[in-house]
């Protein structure tokens, strides 16, 4: 077993637990939005960062490619962690506007504005539907090109390709493309529509910050305190 | 073995290669064979020599003279002087900037004298193609050492004693990188070479590979023998085809002599090495892309732990190091450990290469001594800054390292304080930018390079260089508010937080650093739409028209002047100028001094061709009465009419206000009318712009003092509303000699006036004039064309290039007659019977710069001489002069100008209601600069007058209408030249005070206006205006 400290209190995890099964283990929860259960994890889309380490040398890693190693201090719930989500779900917004998921990760953690010119790519390439082709369709149809912003996800030479079995498992796993957000504002690029609800709690600590040790499950302690 | 006398060392490094080297050698080669030296010369092949910016470079050795930028027209007489006569050719030396003799040595040079060779120690002296040459100097002797006579644990002491840190960027100990994949029971392990360079303006991987490539062969048999790897890979981007034909020969011959394969030298060590090229994406140079490319994967980095060194090829453990780190290894082996950590600085040890570009007199690559400051290498081996700018600041590590400015020049160049200046050592690049460098477009630049270059895996990467590059964008468009910086500011810090690699991590560098430094620069480009450098072209669009004090739209009046229609050229310069025949001739033309053509060869000549069009008008009678009504009631007066008055009253009265201004003298025009002479300024001619005024129904009443005739308190109890104050600088200055206040000494700016306003003044027959301003030329010429003057010499205590007169002023002054002494100072004014007989001078001598960019004038001691002189002009400079102010009119002065003091974005005085302009508050300026101030003044006092706040709008600059341009046949564009204005023939200038210059002819001043560059249709709005919007 390895020894860890999470969120100041001592853990253990098994032998090759990410940071992420062991949080998850405890009872921990995490945003995440490339991670899933049956692929390999990929790191893109950034929403499971933790704080790893003593500040002021402490970094952000994703806890879902990072493993838990012995004596390792992990942060799950800081104000750095947020201030970093915040910015992944407005930036990933900011293409996407029409996600559910991604509407529901705004209003949960009280991103209440885009600050960048929407692009309604409808993409993220947060990868899912490039792994679940190859690892459990074993059809590699699709995969990335490019890099940078010039990045997307397509069939080879953007042709029809001879692999693809039309499954639409690809489709299955998309956080974008499918579920469209119904939300009362659903016409203005950020609905936040989920934000309505009162806070139940109004603490905010650092470390271990909701009293029933449940970090991040309401999600009412991440937003911004309403006026 | 041969003997030769002398080696011809030819630079084939990339940069040399690409100016011609190969060339110079074929004909080095063929010339020396002509005259049958070819058994006592050699001509060599040498791998990058440094000094890139000279090539192509030779080096002749054992004398080690350097010839720099051959050609080949140049070899035959090099071989025939120097290598048949034995006389070096001078001309084809290195010359310093900024200076005239030639440096024949290689080690006497700047560049090469502070350097330290030890990764580069082969640099220019071997053929990097010849195993034996690399072996003659010591080569693989480290290897025999590290595989006979050392264990791995001792090679791996010895690297970790060193103090050796990896040289591609993040710096990280190389001994425990080695140590820790040592400790890793599993096999097989490998090693691998980064040679993945891709950073802006970085080369020192690619000179290193391509001038000693044995060197990392050798470092990384070392390696292999102390982690026990049987297999390398040597990772070279494919855009390196020199350095990678390099390796695979130095692989090969190596592999020939035993030094790589099976069982090396005998000691029974299994190891080989393999060239892997990269596909061109900068990441891979990221190690664990790298990895992934090796495995024939996309090159996007991975998660860290597991390192490589426990999981790194296929899994297995893997040393990764930089080409530059290698290269040091067989140096450390052979020389020792303690030897290497005695260079440097605590923390970093050893030498570091980096190669010098940007705005730098020698672009090269340089190898020095970790904790050498940054003004050592910049103005050291450097050799500055071209051109003779100013050092704005460098770019240190490439894209993710930071900006350092001026102020930190004495930094020492270490990791650690390197990062702590917000930059980082990175692989060793250093763009050097000069004030000409927009720091917002080079934020710009390298995002721009980010966003491309970032693999796209993480949002915060991929997303997060983009938005920040729109977001600089929109600020270099001249878009942008202050809520885009502050987000800009928490974009990067997410950037840098959330992100995987190294990339990510210092993506947000570029503008963090430069926000850091040049925060005001910034907020230039957002709050006044102005960009300092005039760089940014959505906010400038074109030069000439940025730079103008009065918004002059230059280049549209030009391109109207190109289409033939002088007439809308007329109206677009009527339309912001009230004096425009004035400018035409006496303008300080901030806008040629930015002109881009200027930049290629000379700039237009933008005041004459606006004299052109308005003598056109004029002698068209355009320039018709235009009675502007009066619509408003509130009355403004102004005081002084001379041009900032005047273009106040101009402004004012196009609002509709009702102006009376109020001027001291008998005429109105100011320094106009009573300094500058009818040879440059004819009266009629600013006759002509002030009647236009007066028809527009600008009241001016002359002889009216303030002070004597009337107070500021009057002005208000008559019912004033606002007061403009523009009196000018009308005191002389004295100069502080003894004598002075004799019989014959004149202070130009009173003879001047006197001259003009007809009162008449006694000059003897020798004239001596000192200052070196346009009035001291001006009084010297007025005073030698009076029948009197026998002699008018202008004495001048700095050197012509320093003098402030304009140039083809001084050229008229000299071609007419007028003397000048440069470097000369008044000492003592002799005087016989209380008349001035002559003055006693002293002779100067150039020193260290003041603190206005001038070199200070020194007195050289003894050098004293007398000049006889019958008149003594004083032209040494004005000050504002205001005697009739009081304490209870409750404005503020300089205590050391004597100038009023406002506040400049408005012209305000501290007394509501009360606006100042012009010399009055600058001190001696321009025309221009004194028209600006009274058009600013005019929009003030509207604010005030309908209760606004003293605000005004700021936009992007852009000409009200787009021409169509013209086109230059070929011909015509090869010929374009800057026409020169036609002179009044010297036999008649001396005689009377007709104008100098006549005007451009309508050829000339058609010709002119078509070589126009036209920057103002560059911007998206003037495409979009001219329909040729992409």
């Amino acid at each position: 077993m390895i020894e860890l400290i999470l969120n100041g209190l001592p853990v253990k995890a098994e032998e090759g637990w990410t940071v992420l099964e062991t949080a998850n283990f405890y009872g921990l929860e995490i945003p995440t939005l490339c991670h899933h259960e049956g692929l390999t994890e990929f790191g893109g889309c950034r929403l499971c960062l933790v704080e790893i380490g003593e500040p002021p040398k402490s970094n952000l890693v994703t806890s879902c490619t990072y493993p838990a190693e012995a004596g390792l201090v992990v942060r799950t719930d800081t104000n750095r962690v947020w201030a970093a989500r915040r910015m992944m779900i407005e930036l990933m917004l900011s293409v996407a506007p029409g996600s559910k998921v991604l509407q529901d990760l705004a209003s949960k953690f009280g991103v209440t504005k885009v600050r960048f010119t929407p692009r309604n790519e409808e993409c993220i390439l947060c990868g899912l539907c490039v792994r679940i082709c190859a690892e459990q369709m074993d059809a590699k149809a699709i995969g990335f090109q490019q890099r940078g912003h010039k990045r997307k996800i397509s069939t080879p030479f953007d042709m029809r390709s001879e692999e693809c079995r039309l499954c639409g498992a690809c489709m299955y796993v998309c956080p974008v493309c499918q579920l469209r957000c119904q939300g009362p504002n659903a016409e203005t690029a950020l609905c936040n529509g989920c934000l309505t609800m009162d806070p139940t709690c109004l603490e905010h600590y650092d470390d271990l910050q909701c009293w029933m040790y449940d970090a991040g499950r309401c999600g009412t302690c991440v937003r911004e305190k309403k006026s | 073995m041969k003997q030769y006398r002398a080696h011809l060392l030819v630079c084939a490094g990339t940069g040399c290669v690409s100016c011609g080297s190969f060339k110079i050698k074929e004909t080095l080669e063929k010339e020396i064979k002509k005259r049958k030296l070819q058994d006592e010369v050699q001509v060599v092949a040498t791998g990058c020599n440094g000094f890139c910016e000279r090539g192509p470079i030779v080096l002749v050795q054992p004398d080690g003279i350097f010839y720099q930028h051959l050609k080949v027209e140049d070899v035959p007489r090099l071989v025939e002087e120097h290598l048949l006569k034995g006389r070096p050719v001078k001309k084809l030396m290195y010359v310093p900037p900024a200076e005239d003799k030639p440096v024949p040595k290689m080690k006497d040079i700047e560049f090469f004298k502070h350097q330290r060779l030890i990764v580069l120690r082969n640099r220019g002296r071997i053929d990097p193609e010849k195993i034996e040459e690399y072996i003659a100097f010591d080569g693989y002797e480290a290897m025999g050492k590290a595989l006979a006579k050392m264990t791995p644990e001792t090679v791996l002491a010895e690297i970790t004693a060193s103090g050796l840190r990896g040289r591609g960027g993040a710096g990280f100990p190389t001994g425990k990188k080695w140590v820790a994949c040592a400790k890793e029971k599993r096999t097989p392990k490998y090693i691998i070479c980064n040679g993945d360079e891709g950073d802006p303006g970085a080369f020192m991987d690619r000179s290193v590979l391509e001038a000693d490539p044995h060197a990392i062969i050798e470092g990384m048999v070392i390696g292999a023998r102390a982690i026990g790897a049987a297999k390398g890979f040597v990772y070279i981007r494919h855009e390196y085809p020199l350095a990678i034909k390099r390796v695979e020969i130095a692989l090969r011959q190596a592999r020939e002599y035993g030094l790589l394969g099976k069982d090396i030298l005998g000691t029974g060590l299994d190891f080989d090495l393999e060239i892997v090229q990269g596909a061109g994406a900068f990441v891979s140079g990221e190690e664990t892309a790298l990895i992934a490319s090796v495995e024939g994967k996309i090159a996007m980095p991975r998660q860290r732990p597991p390192y490589p060194a426990r999981k790194g090829i296929w899994g297995s453990p893997t040393v990764i190091n930089n080409v530059e780190t290698w290269a040091t290894v067989p140096n450390i082996i052979r020389r020792g450990a303690a030897w290497y950590a005695g260079l440097g600085t605590d923390t970093s040890k050893g030498t570091k290469i980096f190669s010098l570009v940007g705005k730098i007199n020698n672009t090269g690559l340089v190898e020095v001594p970790m904790g050498i400051s940054l003004r050592e290498i910049i103005f050291g081996i450097g050799g500055g800054i071209p051109g003779g700018r100013a050092f704005k600041a460098v770019q240190i590590g490439g894209p993710s390292g930071g900006c350092i400015p001026a102020k930190l020049l004495d930094l020492p160049v270490d990791y650690e304080s390197l990062t702590a200046a917000g930059a980082m050592m990175g692989s060793g690049g250093m763009i050097v930018m000069d004030d000409k460098t927009c720091i917002v477009d080079i934020a710009k630049y390298f995002l721009n390079f980010l966003r491309d270059e970032s693999c796209g895996k993480c949002v915060s990467c991929r997303e997060g260089t983009q938005r920040m590059w729109e977001i600089v964008s929109k600020i270099t468009d001249g878009q942008a508010t202050l809520e885009d910086i502050s987000l800009l500011e928490e974009l990067a810090a997410s950037v840098k937080d959330a992100s995987l690699c190294g990339l990510g991590q210092t993506a947000g560098n570029p503008v963090l650093s430069t926000l850091r430094y040049f925060r005001a620069e910034y907020e230039r480009h957002v709050l006044d739409k102005r960009c300092p450098a005039m760089v940014c072209k959505e906010i400038v669009s074109s030069p000439c028209q940025y730079i103008c004090p009065i918004d002059q739209e230059a280049s549209t009046y030009i391109a109207l002047i190109a289409q033939k229609k002088y007439e809308e050229a007329f109206k677009i310069i009527r339309k912001d100028n009230p004096l425009p025949s004035v400018c035409g001739r006496v303008c300080s033309r901030a806008c040629e001094s930015v002109c881009r053509a200027g930049e290629i060869g000379e700039p237009i000549a933008i005041r004459a061709l606006k004299r052109y069009v308005m003598d056109w008008a004029r002698a068209k009678g355009l320039d018709a009465p235009t009675k502007f009504p009066v619509t408003r009631t509130d009355k403004v007066a102004i005081v002084g009419a001379g041009p900032a008055g005047l273009a106040a009253g101009y402004e004012l009265i196009k609002k509709g206000y009702p102006v009376r201004i109020f001027e001291s003298l008998p005429v109105a025009g100011g320094m106009l009318r009573v300094t500058i002479p009818d040879h440059r300024l004819p009266k009629d001619v600013l006759q002509d712009d002030l009647d236009y005024l007066a028809s527009c129904g600008l009241n001016i009443k002359t002889n009216m003092t303030l002070g004597k005739d009337f107070t500021l308190d009057d002005l208000f109890q008559q019912g004033y509303k606002a007061v403009f104050l523009a009196t000018g600088a009308h005191k002389p200055l004295e100069m502080g000699v003894p004598g002075e206040e004799a019989e014959g000494v004149l202070q130009a700016l009173e003879y001047l006036k006197d001259y003009h306003l007809g009162s008449p003044v006694s000059l003897g027959a020798r004239v001596v004039v000192i200052g070196g301003g346009n009035s001291a030329v001006d009084a010297a010429r007025v005073a030698f064309r009076d029948k009197r003057v026998k002699q008018a010499t202008i004495l001048y205590r700095r050197t012509r290039k320093e003098m402030p007169a304009y140039p083809e002023e001084v050229e008229a002054g000299l071609e007419e007659g007028v003397k000048i002494e440069y470097l000369v100072a008044p000492v003592r004014v002799r005087i016989r019977d209380e008349k001035v007989v002559g003055v006693e001078c002293i002779r100067m001598k150039l020193g260290e710069k003041d603190s206005s960019g001038r070199a200070k004038p020194v007195p050289i001691p003894g050098s004293e001489f007398q000049i006889p002189a019958d008149t003594l002009i004083l032209a040494i400079s004005e000050r504002a002069y205001t005697p009739y102010l009081k304490d209870s009119d409750g404005l503020t002065l300089s205590p050391q100008w004597g100038t009023i003091i406002v506040d400049p974005a408005s012209m305000a005085t501290t007394r509501p209601g009360v606006f100042a302009g012009g010399d009055v508050v600058s001190g001696p300026s321009s025309v221009v600069e004194a028209m600006a101030a009274g058009k600013t003044a005019a929009l003030s006092i509207e604010c005030y007058l309908e209760g606004r706040p003293l605000t005004r709008p700021h936009g992007v600059t852009r000409p009200s209408l787009y021409v169509e341009p013209v086109k230059l046949t070929e011909e015509e564009a090869q010929n374009a030249k800057r026409a020169k204005m036609p002179h009044l023939p010297l036999a008649k200038r001396r005689s009377g005070h007709e104008e100098i210059e006549t005007g451009f002819t309508k050829e000339l001043a058609l010709k002119e206006a078509r070589r126009c560059l036209r920057c103002e249709l560059e911007t998206r709005d003037a495409k979009k205006a001219m329909g040729r919007e992409t």
